[in-house]
C-alpha cells in the first residue's frame, strides 16, 4: 500500500489551492516522472442550468472531436466525461507538451461555435445515449435506481424535453450558467512540476453573461414504460446511506458481494457503492436465469441480515485490503490516477479526499461495517425487477 | 499451487548469483502505485514438435491456473500471452504483494510439477478459445501471413498458440514432460517495474533463476514466400497484408515511424472510402524482424491496395521529408510511442524483450535521436514485401 500512500501523499504536498493567494484555478499535481508523459484533468463543478439537463455533455459533444483531432498532433489523446459532479476532460500526452495540453483544455472553457451539422450531430449522440440507457437490462436497473433514490441525479445525456430546449438555447448562454473560473479544478499525474501547470492554467477564460430563461428543474420521464432488452432476469436493490462513512460502506459493499456472489455461483452479482454530491447509496445488481428469479429475489432481500450475522474481523480486514489495491491497480497510469485524484476532489471533500479515503480504509473496523449494515437494515430499499424476455415459437 | 510445496521448494533455492542476477531488470518508479514483473520464457514454436503445436501455451496456461487463488487473494493479476519465440507471464501486483505472487509464479514455472487437473482444464478452455478463433478472418489472415513470412516448414510459420486439433490431442505426461525440458530458469527475462529497491528486488527475483548466462535455443532462418499468397476465403472483404523482413541491425525506431507514417496515407478517409481498416505492426525477433502493414479492403480493390501499400512505404525511400514536416510527424510518432508505455506492465514487457533480444533494456525510448534522415535509410534498406491476399477473388473478367 505504501505506493498510493506516497503517491496521494505527493499530491497532498503539491496541492496549491487558490486560497493561498494564487491567481487561477485550484491545481493538484502528483509527479510521477517514471516516464515523460502527463495526464492532465480539467473539471468544471457545474449542474446543468434547471430545465436543460444534458447542457454539459452537450457542449463536450460539441468540443470533443477537435480535442482530440488536436491532441493527435502531439500522439496524446482526449477524453470527456459527464459526471453526476462536473463537467471533465481529460488530456493525455508527452510531459514536453504540458503547454499544448493545457491550452486544448482551457479552449473547452469557451463554448463552441458549432456549424448546423455539428450541432445535429452532438444532439443526434445526446439522444442515442439517451435510448441507450433504457435499451438493455443492465443500465436500466442503475438508472431506475439512480432514479429513485436521487430525483435530481438526471442523467448526463438529459431528457427529451430538455433536448428541444438545447436545441433552441444559445450556447454562450447556457455555458454562461455553467461555467466561473472558480469553479474549475485541475489535476496533473506525470513528469511535471506545480509551477509549470499552474502556468499553463494561469489564464482562463472570463465568466459568460447570464440570459438563459428560468426554468423548473428537470424531471426524469418513468422508466416503467420502458421494456429493457433482458436475456435474464435483472434484480435491483438501492439503499440510501445519508451518514454512512464512505470508507465503512465501500468495505460493506465489497464483503457484501463476495458474499451473494459465493452463494449465488449462477448468478452475476454486483454490489456498488455510488457516491456523488447528491449523497450516497449501496445498490445491488443481480443477473440471474429466469428459473432462479424468485430464489435470488429472496436472496436479495435477505442479503444484508445474513451478511451481518456473519461479520468477522478477518473478513473486514481482507476486504478492505482488496479495495485498497483495487485503487492501486486502477491508477497506474497517470490517466487513472489523475482520475481517482480529481472524482475525489469534485464531491467537495477536498483535494486531499482520495488519500484521505485510501488511509481510512485501513482502518475500517467490524464495529464500523455493522454499524453501516445496521444503516441500511432500517432504510427501505428502492426495488426494481426486469423479467428475462421469452422467445416466441412461430 | 499449495502453500507446502511452494515453501519446500524455497527451502532448497540457492544463494542468486551474479550472472543469474544479470537477468532481471529493475527499473525502480517511486512514484508508481503498483509493482509489473514481467517473466518472459524463451519458449515457443521451434521448441515444439509439430504434432503438438501449442504444447508451450499449454504448459503456460497449466502452470498459472493453479496460482490464480493464490493470486486472486493477493489482488494480483496474472496475464500469459504467447509469441512466437517466447511466452510472456506478466504479474501486477500491489507493493506489498508482489514478492509472494513473483515467489510463487517462479516457483510454479522452473519447479513444480504441473497439476493434471489444471492441465486438463486448461486444455479444454483453449482448444475451446481455438476452435472460436480458427472460424475469424483476422485470425485465418494472421496464419496466412505467418506461413508466407516465415515459411510452410519453419516453426514460426504455425500459430503461437497451436491449433484446436494439435492442442487437444496433447497429454498430461507430454505438457509436464515439456515444461521440465523447455522452461528453465537459463531461459528467462524477469523485468521489475515499479515502487522497489533495485538491489532488493534483483535479489528476490535472482533467489528463482539459475546462475548462467541468457541461453536462447536456435532458430532456423526464415524462408519466405517468393511471390504473391492468394488464399480463397469465403467473405465480402478482402483482406491484404504486406510484410517486409529487416535485419538485426535495422533501425527499429525508425521502422515504427515509418510503419506509423504508412499506414496513415492508407487509412480510411475522404479520399479513402473504402479502406474498412488499416493496421500496422513493427516485431522484432531474434535475428532481426518484420514490419507488417494490413488493410481491409472491397474484394475488386485488393491489388490495387496492395500496390498502394508498397507505394506509401517506397514514398520516404526517396529523399528525406522536409524539416518542418518532418518535425511534425516526430512530435506525434514521440507521443504515440510514449503512450504505448504508459503502464508499468508495457514498460516492463519492453524492458524484457529487449533484454532477450540482446538490446538496451534501459532505453524505452526508441525515437531518440530519429532524423528524416535515418528514416529515408530505414525506407531505403527494406526488400520488397512478401504480399498474402485473403478473400474472394472475383474473376476479371466478370461484369461488374
Amino acid at each position: 500500500m505504501l505506493a498510493l500512500a506516497l503517491a496521494l501523499a505527493a499530491a497532498a504536498a503539491d496541492t496549491l489551492a487558490p486560497a493561498a493567494a494564487q491567481e487561477g484555478p485550484a491545481v493538484v499535481v502528483h509527479r510521477q516522472p517514471a516516464l515523460p508523459v502527463v495526464a492532465v484533468r480539467l473539471s468544471v463543478l457545474a449542474d446543468d442550468p434547471p430545465g436543460h439537463a444534458g447542457a454539459g455533455h452537450l457542449l463536450q459533444h460539441l468540443h470533443l472531436p477537435r480535442l482530440e483531432e488536436q491532441a493527435a498532433r502531439v500522439g496524446g489523446r482526449v477524453q470527456a466525461v459527464r459526471s453526476a459532479d462536473a463537467v471533465v476532460y481529460t488530456a493525455v500526452g508527452p510531459a514536453a507538451e504540458l503547454d499544448y495540453l493545457a491550452g486544448l483544455l482551457r479552449s473547452a472553457l469557451r463554448p463552441p461555435t458549432p456549424s448546423p451539422a455539428e450541432m445535429l450531430s452532438a444532439l443526434r449522440a445526446l439522444a442515442d445515449e439517451r435510448g441507450a440507457e433504457r435499451e438493455i437490462a443492465p443500465s436500466y436497473v442503475r438508472a431506475a435506481l439512480r432514479a429513485a433514490l436521487f430525483p435530481g441525479d438526471v442523467p448526463a445525456a438529459g431528457t427529451g424535453l430538455s433536448a428541444q430546449r438545447l436545441e433552441a438555447a444559445s450556447l454562450p448562454a447556457l455555458w454562461g450558467e455553467m461555467y466561473r473560473p472558480e469553479r474549475v479544478a485541475v489535476v496533473a499525474v506525470g513528469d511535471v512540476e506545480l509551477e509549470g501547470v499552474r502556468r499553463a492554467f494561469a489564464e482562463l477564460p472570463p465568466a459568460g453573461g447570464g440570459g438563459l430563461a428560468e426554468l423548473p428543474a428537470d424531471t426524469l420521464p418513468p422508466l416503467a414504460a420502458d421494456t429493457p432488452q433482458a436475456t435474464r432476469a435483472w434484480i435491483g436493490a438501492a439503499y440510501p446511506t445519508e451518514g454512512a462513512g464512505p470508507a465503512a460502506l465501500t468495505v460493506a459493499a465489497r464483503l457484501l458481494r463476495n458474499r451473494m456472489q459465493s452463494r449465488m455461483t449462477r448468478s452475476q452479482v454486483a454490489v456498488e457503492h455510488w457516491w456523488t454530491h447528491h449523497g450516497q447509496a449501496l445498490a445491488i445488481v443481480v443477473a440471474t436465469p429466469d428459473s432462479l428469479a424468485a430464489t435470488a429475489r429472496r436472496t436479495v432481500e435477505g442479503a444484508l441480515a445474513a451478511l451481518s450475522g456473519a461479520l468477522a474481523e478477518d473478513a473486514v480486514r481482507d476486504a478492505a485490503a482488496a479495495v485498497r489495491r483495487d485503487m492501486l491497480f486502477f491508477s497506474r497510469t497517470p490517466e487513472r490516477m489523475a482520475e481517482v485524484l480529481g472524482t475525489f476532489a469534485d464531491r467537495g471533500e477536498g483535494e486531499d479526499a482520495a488519500q484521505r479515503f485510501f488511509e481510512a480504509l485501513e482502518e475500517v473496523t467490524l464495529a464500523e461495517v455493522r454499524g453501516v449494515l445496521d444503516l441500511l437494515a432500517a432504510q427501505e430499499p428502492v426495488q426494481v425487477f426486469v423479467a428475462a424476455q421469452r422467445l416466441v415459437a412461430r | 499451487m499449495r502453500r507446502g510445496l511452494l515453501l519446500a521448494a524455497l527451502a532448497a533455492l540457492p544463494a542468486a548469483g551474479a550472472a543469474a542476477q544479470e537477468r532481471v531488470l529493475v527499473r525502480s518508479e517511486p512514484g508508481t502505485p503498483v509493482v509489473a514483473v514481467e517473466v518472459l520464457v524463451a519458449v515457443g514454436a521451434a521448441d515444439e514438435p509439430e504434432a503438438q503445436a501449442g504444447i508451450a501455451y499449454l504448459a503456460a496456461r497449466s502452470v498459472a491456473a493453479p496460482l490464480r487463488p493464490l493470486l486472486d487473494s493477493l489482488g494480483v493479476r496474472l496475464e500469459v500471452v504467447p509469441h512466437k519465440d517466447a511466452l510472456s507471464l506478466t504479474l501486477i501486483a500491489a507493493p506489498d504483494a508482489w514478492r509472494e505472487a513473483s515467489q510463487a509464479l517462479l516457483v510454479a514455472l522452473f519447479r513444480d510439477p504441473v497439476d493434471s487437473v489444471a492441465t486438463v482444464r486448461a486444455r479444454q478452455a483453449l482448444v475451446a478459445e481455438l476452435e472460436a478463433r480458427e472460424a475469424s478472418p483476422a485470425d485465418a489472415l494472421a496464419r496466412q501471413v505467418d506461413a508466407a513470412v516465415f515459411g510452410e516448414g519453419h516453426p514460426w510459420g504455425r500459430p503461437a498458440v497451436g491449433t484446436a486439433r494439435t492442442v487437444g490431442r496433447l497429454r498430461v505426461a507430454q505438457v509436464d514432460s515439456f515444461l521440465r525440458r523447455a522452461f528453465t530458469p537459463e531461459r528467462a527475462v524477469v523485468a521489475v517495474v515499479g515502487p522497489v529497491e533495485p538491489e532488493e528486488a534483483r535479489e528476490h527475483v535472482g533467489l528463482f533463476l539459475l546462475d548462467g548466462a541468457l541461453g536462447l535455443p536456435p532458430v532456423e532462418p526464415p524462408q519466405p514466400a517468393d511471390s504473391v499468397v492468394r488464399t480463397d476465403y469465403d467473405a465480402i472483404t478482402a483482406w491484404v497484408s504486406a510484410s517486409w523482413h529487416f535485419g538485426p541491425d535495422a533501425d527499429v525506431g525508425a521502422l515504427r515511424m515509418l510503419a506509423g507514417l504508412a499506414i496513415e496515407r492508407t487509412s480510411f478517409g475522404p479520399s479513402r472510402p473504402s479502406v474498412y481498416n488499416a493496421r500496422s505492426e513493427v516485431v522484432r525477433h531474434a535475428g532481426g524482424g518484420e514490419m507488417r502493414l494490413h488493410l481491409v479492403v472491397p474484394p475488386r480493390e485488393a491489388e490495387q491496395w496492395a500496390a498502394r501499400l508498397r507505394e506509401a512505404v517506397a514514398a520516404y525511400a526517396g529523399a528525406p521529408l522536409p524539416a518542418a514536416q518532418f518535425a511534425e510527424r516526430l512530435r506525434r510518432f514521440r507521443g504515440e510511442r510514449l503512450l504505448e508505455l504508459d503502464a508499468p506492465e508495457a514498460r516492463a514487457r519492453a524492458m524484457a524483450r529487449e533484454a532477450l533480444l540482446g538490446g538496451r533494456p534501459d532505453r524505452l525510448a526508441d525515437y531518440e535521436g530519429l532524423t528524416a534522415e535515418r528514416l529515408q535509410q530505414a525506407a531505403r534498406a527494406l526488400d520488397p514485401p512478401v504480399l498474402v491476399f485473403l478473400g474472394p477473388f472475383p474473376d476479371p473478367e466478370e461484369s461488374e
